[in-house]
């Protein structure tokens, strides 16, 4: 009995001491830039809510399993369902969503190399991303796809839109969140997890709020009549990770994988589901 | 006490990052079919999207067969510990774990990587990576 007593004590004791830990480490006052608003300014890993640097954050976890074991159950991928809601896609857009998932995602743009549009690009956590902040321009540096977006503050979007992969950007601040207006996508990306379609006319509406200097609450709500019932909200965390750096990685240095799949169809090789 | 450990440890694992591949890793490789081979480390591809490694592996009668096992870039690598042509170098005897092509080569996904030294590292993602996971983002009735 006492050791039953003790034992429990002991694992009571080790797990406060670890959430005090992680409290301790995200609760850092909120930077501020010279004109007083949040500064995101810094290298920050997407999809994660585990604070600290890269490697001990990750330890191995980032690459799924505990580094040790590879038998520990997968991590979520980004081409999977986020929580929450079920995409409100209309019924036929659904049936292609689902088509496209049975065919486990051999139909996904970034495996041609392709920019992942911006609320996959803020919400994947393999790769680091970095904020540049002034008071007239917030830019994003993604090492995923070696991409970027070049936001301007207070500032309409221009007139001669041509549609791109991650879209035009305006921002404002809303108190101490950053809004990011995005539209001009063409119909190349997948919003989030496998076979998320859309058309030109998405809009982007993204919600980045640095609640303590460990961590920024990222919320996008995308707009598409052409294929949602209604608009759909995403939610996921992004975290400060001091010491990482961007890197170059050119995708399209070594790319067999799509032509892996086009000879497995050839082949008549069996993938789906 | 042990038990209860586990459980914490299990708990922190569900605040791990979110993955994401390039790729469609469960298309290509069958989880269904994990391997384990060991042999001789003859080429490294510290490449984009994604590393190769190349080992000669032999079977029970001694026929050697080069075997290519597909990893994560070089840069999520190095941001966890992975040193280019330093942890490990053409010439070892290593031991890799994952899954096999469906198309049934001598080509596969790997996930571990066991040193000459006896150190165990993850090269490779979990099986099934990128391929939409066990439920589609839509429910369709």
């Amino acid at each position: 009995m006492r050791r039953i007593v003790l034992a429990l004590l002991i694992g009571i004791t080790s797990f406060a001491l670890v959430v005090m830990a992680q409290n301790k480490k995200t609760s850092g006052a909120v930077p501020r830039a010279s004109d007083g608003k949040p500064d995101l300014t810094g290298v920050w890993q997407g999809g994660s809510n585990v604070p600290g640097p890269w490697q001990e954050a990750n330890s191995g976890l980032g690459l799924g399993g505990n580094g040790t074991n590879p038998n520990v159950p997968g991590l979520r991928s980004a081409s999977e369902r986020p929580p929450g809601e079920a995409a409100p896609y209309q019924p036929w857009a659904a049936q292609k969503v689902l088509e496209l998932y049975k065919r486990r995602g051999v139909d996904d743009p970034v495996s041609l190399c392709m920019p992942p549009g911006p609320t996959r690009a803020a919400t994947q956590g393999l790769f680091p991303i970095q904020f540049v902040q002034t008071p007239k321009q917030i830019t994003i540096l993604y090492e995923y796809m070696n991409t970027f977006r070049i936001i301007p503050l207070s500032s309409k979007h221009p007139d001669d839109i041509v549609p791109t992969y991650m879209g035009d950007s305006v921002g404002h601040w809303d108190g101490d969140t950053l809004v990011v207006d995005a539209i001009g996508f063409n119909d190349r990306t997948w919003l989030q997890g496998t076979g998320t379609f859309h058309t030109e006319a998405l809009h982007v509406t993204e919600r980045f709020t640095r609640i303590s200097k460990d961590q920024i609450n990222y919320e996008a709500t995308m707009e598409d009549p052409n294929v949602f019932t209604k608009p759909w909200t995403i939610r996921s965390t992004i975290m400060l990770r001091e010491g990482t750096r961007v890197r170059e990685a050119v995708c399209a240095e070594n790319n067999v994988d799509a032509a892996r799949f086009q000879k497995y169809e050839k082949d008549g090789v069996s993938f789906g589901r | 006490m042990t038990r209860q450990l586990v459980a914490g440890s299990a708990l922190l694992f569900l605040f791990a990052a979110r993955l994401t591949a390039h790729h469609s890793f469960g298309a290509e490789y069958d989880a269904t079919k994990p391997v384990t081979i060991s042999g001789v480390l003859t080429k490294i591809e510290w490449t984009n999207p994604h590393s190769f490694i190349y080992l000669d592996v032999a079977d029970e009668k001694g026929n050697v067969a080069n075997w290519k096992m597909e990893g994560y870039p070089p840069n999520v690598l190095y941001r966890n510990g992975w040193q280019k042509d330093a942890t490990m170098k053409p010439g070892d005897k290593i031991t890799v774990t994952g899954w096999r092509s469906r198309d049934g080569t001598n080509w596969g996904q790997s996930r571990e990587i066991t040193l000459p030294s006896g150190k165990k590292m993850v090269f490779g993602p979990p099986a099934g990576t990128g391929d939409g996971g066990s439920s589609s983002v839509v429910e369709v009735h």
